[in-house]
């Protein structure tokens, strides 16, 4: 089984490292985000924050990195069920879980990687972390962020024939819970009917969880935000495999 | 123990019959052919047998265990190589088989000397550590037929190992498959030209319409249709046609010619020269029955090849925008 698991985790890694340049490329629109918009709200909105809106800005981005990252990775198992290499795996003596955890690895690889990226640019542009021991806190919320969606990725997959269903996904479920997450702006200065969609969404644990590993800053207790982030995962993981192996 | 053996078989997609009824034995070291026209019910089968599709009814052994009940087991004996290519191109020809390897749980020392077996099979030694997205249409075949050989199965399926090849490059890939015999490996392919089967296969199966119509070694086929026809040219051709007649021949004059219809004509032939004596015979030739005239003797239809359905499917497709 862990055999198994490893050799379709390991292509996934070969498939990443020949496509390194899209780590790279993927990584321009957050850094947009932080070097652009943070810099520019930098000083305009320091004291709401209590921090600087540089650093209180960095984990929502990280968060919404590992979303978007994640979620494609997921839905790239329709190109192996396009370009058949899913069928190679499919009739090998291996069960369906293990090719099913392995792709999940091969995304939350790649997630990760991509935030580590983000985190060191970070530095570089003044964010103050609250030093070494962030690190653990940050790498288990992307960690649990990143499988979370890519198994939403993976369900969305098993139920797309087409390319065309990825851009109302993203549009539609993706884009409206990274805007209603607390990413960009401390929720509390939103109108109060708007507060119910952030409360209902359950990325908003997520990034709370994030800016208090990194930044010591949260309006939740965490414990609860790592329970949301656990259960959205195991949901997401079953919705996901349950969906894979009907397909 | 039969490699292959399946008794009446059946698929159903939503009410109509792909497979229908179909039962084969195959044995252990042969080159068995499913031969059909596209839609025949061929790779179907081959889903099946391969543990992808469930059959709606019937059962299937491959290399004696069950290919409901013992999945994991068939998997195992059982190498594949797919009608659409299935192959990762971003990975190298190696690593390809690497993982290949790794997911047949073979190790690591075993797949080292097996990759380097396989790769010289197919000769692609050279480019193994190209990426596959380098690769023409045949070194991709080949590749898989070398993937399909790695974990060493006793069966290997070959659906369509052709299809959409140059003439050269098939002849290369006919090649390779011969030479599987000496290997001992037991190979089922599919294929809709009718030269493949009868140039590889030690027996075939003809498929139309989900059902086996006719099934032997491609000469007894042709035998079943009732033999040969042979031609002659000669001096006197009422006096021939007499001789021939009164020795046993089933002999007459079409457009000053003398047909004669013999079971085998290689054996007849000869004796035709004996009787001929005096005469002279200008020209003879004979035409053995491809397997095409097996086809449209059975199923009273014409055979197409891909191209003729595509024209028939472009067609349909006019039809149906307007």
């Amino acid at each position: 089984m862990i055999g198994d698991i490893y050799a379709v985790y390991l292509r996934e890694l070969i498939r990443l490292w020949r496509q390194k340049v899209r780590l790279v490329t993927t990584i321009m629109m957050p850094l947009l985000w932080l070097g652009v918009i943070g810099n520019a709200f930098n000083n305009a909105f320091s004291i709401p924050f209590g921090k600087d809106f540089l650093s209180f800005l960095t984990p929502g981005i990280l968060v919404m990195t590992m979303v978007f990252t994640s979620t494609i990775s997921g839905i790239t198992t329709v190109f192996d069920r396009e370009f058949g290499f899913l069928k190679e795996m499919l009739v090998a003596p291996i069960k369906r879980e293990s090719i099913l955890i392995g792709k999940m690895l091969g995304g939350v690889t790649q997630a990760i990687l991509q935030g580590v990226i983000i985190i060191a640019l970070a530095i570089l542009m003044g964010v103050n972390f609250k030093g070494v021991e962030a690190i653990p806190g940050m790498i288990l919320t992307m960690f649990l962020v990143s499988v979370a969606f890519v198994s939403f990725g993976l369900a969305v997959a098993s139920k797309m024939t087409s390319m065309e269903g990825f851009q109302m996904v993203m549009n539609f479920l993706i884009q409206p819970m990274i805007f209603l997450s607390g990413a960009f702006y401390p929720t509390k200065m939103l109108p109060s009917w708007l507060k119910v969609g952030v409360k209902l969404n359950p990325l908003t644990y997520g990034v709370d969880a994030m800016r208090y590993f990194a930044i010591g800053m949260n309006e939740f207790n965490v414990v609860m935000d790592i329970i949301v982030m656990i259960v959205l995962s195991i949901a997401f993981i079953l919705l996901g495999g349950y969906l894979f192996r009907k397909s | 123990m039969k490699a292959i053996k399946i008794k009446g078989l059946v698929k159903e997609f939503d009410g109509i019959k792909a497979v229908d009824d179909i039962s084969l034995e195959i044995e252990y070291g042969e080159i068995f052919a499913l031969l059909g026209p596209n839609g025949a019910g061929k790779t179907t089968t081959i889903s099946i047998l391969a543990t992808l599709l469930k059959p709606t009814k019937g059962e299937a052994k491959v290399n004696g265990y069950d290919v409901i009940t013992q999945a994991s087991k068939v998997r195992h004996s059982i190498g594949i190589v797919f009608q659409d290519p299935s192959l990762d191109d971003r990975l190298t020809a190696r690593e390809n088989l690497d993982i290949h390897g790794r997911l047949y749980h073979m190790k690591k020392e075993e797949r080292r000397k097996r990759i380097e077996e396989v790769l010289k099979m197919v000769e692609l030694q050279d480019r193994a550590d190209s990426i596959v997205k380098t690769f023409s249409g045949g070194m991709r075949r080949r590749l898989e037929i070398a993937r399909g050989l790695l974990h060493k199965p006793r069966i290997l399926f070959l659906d369509e190992p052709t299809l959409g090849l140059d003439p050269q490059t098939r002849r290369r890939i006919w090649n390779y498959i011969e030479r599987l015999r000496e290997e001992g490996v037991t190979v089922l392919l599919t294929t809709h030209y009718m030269e493949e089967a009868d140039y590889l296969a030690d027996r075939v199966a003809i498929i139309d319409n989900g059902r086996i119509v006719a099934l032997g070694s491609p000469s007894e086929l042709k035998d079943s249709i009732g033999g040969d026809i042979i031609k002659i040219k000669c001096g006197d051709a009422n006096k021939m046609v007499d001789i021939l007649s009164s020795n046993g021949f089933n002999a007459m004059i079409v457009d000053g010619e003398i047909m004669i219809k013999a079971k085998k004509a290689e054996k007849e032939i000869p004796r035709i020269f004996m009787l001929a004596k005096d005469i002279e015979i200008k020209s003879i030739m004979y035409k053995k029955p491809s397997l095409e005239d097996v086809f449209i003797h059975y199923t009273g239809k014409a055979y197409r090849e891909e191209a003729g359905d595509e024209m028939e499917a472009i067609k349909r497709g006019w039809r149906m925008r307007r």
